[in-house]
């Protein structure tokens, strides 16, 4: 894709071009700063109530214990997969136009996988005693861990995935650091010194940098798979209709995928503005991005109905009748929503000219956030409310608290990816430096 | 005897005549112990400095394996410890399958942990006595430093003949 790229700028204009802007962003920059504030403040209060009160300020009653908070962290996960999906697996397949945007994914990554591991905690309450139920750590009883349950699992999986994505932005950073501290002087040297482990740019650190990248990549690109994968066997593990279907894993992978591509176009699209960088992220490299998530979302369709038809193929009258309630019952504004947000509006960008109208594809990324959040809320709530017991049959609710920690999340989010855009190189420098002309003295 | 020989720095602006350089020099003994700066990872100048396959892959291989046999085994032996026996399975190996999971998660979390500090080890990093010769190599320049050469030795004319666009001298520290 690059051949066609026109870039009008050379490797000497990057490190000019991207660290000056970082000092002075748009004042926008301070408002959206200001708003996550707000959201984060409103967020820690409804925790606070919530642990103060007890669960009940969430609409969390028998049988619906897993209401809006999981919701909320399947949500947060899949959001976090673009990242490491951009940066390793693109990365695997030489795509360049990630080079542009790999850095702003990773760090939304990290913040996004943060999010989501403190749902677990803001969901079972007494946080502090947590760790006892999740890790396998000695304790009075004697008991460990089950480790043949899925949510063992999802901790292992959940926290490897945080390391990994750690590491892989930060590796990335490494070299870009070191190219503030050649700027800087004083203190702010001494601190990005640090930061950088005295990275020299030497032939020889770049050759075991770049080995290390791959492997790294090599090794994260399975765990990109089966991270939700193995989210999706939270669900899927259990005997509940609508849950148990072997569909799950490869379904979840593509959702959190559209997900998190659709959040890195609503984030980058801002953060491109704010921070003028239209000349290092051209108009090209958000159009790859808009392909991405088109990909994804035919993927996310197909797996829409072919989970409808398997519903009604099985014979299996339970399983027909979540289905039949989420498509025409109770929970049809939801299902619905998430059919138009996640499938049909995203077909526009069938059209290049679509594909290309920032404002059109930033409204159809942003309502593909809320298909999917939709989608975790229906696929959750739908199946618990209805269970084998009629008695306790009932229609799940979201209260004050639900949405209160809901917005405290985005909140949370947005709080330290702004934070973390005004301090660091939001494009990598070093590898922007790759996919632009190399600096021949001669055409090659 | 200083710690940090001088010598001379050579300063390009292109990638080509940088490689050039490089080919020239390899196998010289007259510039044993050079170093080549860049700021970014361009293939051109592995190739020219034929570095051959990374020792990292080492790393990245026994974190991998020692995570895939600590998985395995931490399940294994919590399960022997105090078997937790729900809906009738039996713990110990009969639940393999499900600890797969675990040794996978495992594998990957090592492997990546390795990788990173083989890394660093390879690159000799944390450096903190980081000599930086000049600020232009995270930036958009590329160098080459020959310890104990002087700017009018033999290496700093074929240094220059490659086409370096600045030549000077590193005091020894």
């Amino acid at each position: 894709m690059s051949e066609e790229v026109k870039w009008n700028k050379t490797i000497s204009d990057v490190n000019n071009g991207i660290l000056a802007n970082l000092a002075k962003p748009h004042p926008t920059y301070y408002v959206a700063w200001a708003g996550a504030i707000i959201c984060l403040l409103i967020g820690a209060s409804v925790w606070a109530w919530e642990i103060s009160t007890g669960m009940g300020i969430t609409g969390k009653t028998s049988p619906v214990y897993w209401g809006v908070l999981i919701t909320d962290f399947v949500f947060w996960v899949g959001i976090g997969h673009a990242g490491t999906l951009i940066s390793a697996i693109l990365f695997l397949f030489r795509a360049k136009w990630r080079n542009t945007v790999n850095r702003s994914a990773e760090a939304m990554t990290v913040f996004a996988v943060i999010t989501a591991g403190l749902f677990p905690l803001i969901h079972v309450g007494r946080l502090w005693i947590a760790p006892y139920w999740m890790l396998p750590l000695p304790n009075t009883n004697n008991l460990w861990v089950n480790f043949r349950s899925p949510l063992v699992w999802d901790v292992f999986a959940i926290s490897t995935y945080l390391t990994i994505s750690l590491l892989f932005w930060y590796m990335g950073l490494v070299p870009d650091l070191a190219s503030i501290r050649d700027r800087v002087k004083g203190v702010k040297r001494l601190v990005y010194g640090i930061m950088c482990f005295g990275w020299r740019g030497t032939a020889t650190q770049w050759h075991h940098y770049e080995a290390g990248y791959g492997f790294l990549a090599a090794l994260a690109t399975p765990l990109v798979l089966s991270v939700h994968s193995i989210v999706s066997w939270d669900f899927a593990m259990s005997i509940q209709p609508g849950w148990h279907t072997t569909i799950f894993p490869p379904y979840f992978v593509a959702g959190a995928i559209l997900s998190g591509c659709a959040m890195v176009y609503s984030l980058l699209v801002p953060v491109r503005k704010m921070f003028r960088l239209e000349e290092f992220i051209l108009a090209e490299h958000l159009e790859a991005c808009i392909k991405l998530t088109l990909l994804t979302s035919t993927i996310v369709f197909y797996a829409y109905g072919i989970e409808f038809f398997v519903a009604w193929y099985s014979g299996n009258p339970y399983e027909w009748a979540i289905f039949e309630k989420r498509a025409i019952g109770p929970y049809a504004f939801y299902f619905w929503t998430m059919v138009f947000c996640n499938c049909v509006f995203p077909l526009i960008w069938w059209s290049k000219r679509m594909r290309n109208n920032i404002a059109v594809s930033l409204v159809v990324a942003v309502l593909i956030n809320v298909g999917m959040w939709f989608e975790r809320y229906n696929i959750i709530v739908s199946t618990l409310a209805e269970d084998f017991l009629p008695g306790s049959w009932g229609h799940f609710q979201p209260t004050w608290g639900d949405i209160g920690l809901t917005v405290g999340s985005f909140g949370w989010f947005f709080f330290w990816f702004l934070i973390f855009c005004r301090f660091f190189p939001i494009v990598s420098m070093s590898e922007l430096k790759l996919i632009m002309p190399k600096p021949f003295s001669k055409k090659h | 005897m200083s710690k940090r020989p001088g010598g001379v720095l050579a300063v390009y602006r292109y990638l080509d005549q940088l490689t050039d350089a490089m080919k020239l020099i390899k196998d010289r003994t007259d510039f044993r112990g050079h170093e080549v700066f860049s700021p970014t990872s361009y293939h051109e100048i592995e190739e020219a400095g034929g570095y051959g396959a990374s020792p990292v892959r080492f790393f990245t291989l026994a974190g991998a394996l020692t995570g895939t046999t600590c998985g395995f085994l931490l399940a294994l032996w919590t399960d022997y410890d105090w078997p937790l026996v729900v809906g009738g399975k039996l713990a110990g190996l009969y639940s393999v399958p499900a600890y797969v999971v675990i040794g996978f998660e495992l594998t990957i979390l090592l492997g990546g942990l390795m990788t990173i500090l083989g890394m660093l080890v390879m690159g000799r990093l944390p450096n903190p006595n980081q000599r930086i010769l000049d600020v232009r190599f995270t930036d958009d320049r590329f160098g080459i430093f020959v310890p104990n050469a002087s700017l009018d030795g033999e290496q700093a004319k074929l240094l220059k003949q490659c086409g370096a666009e600045e030549l000077r001298i590193i005091e020894s520290e």
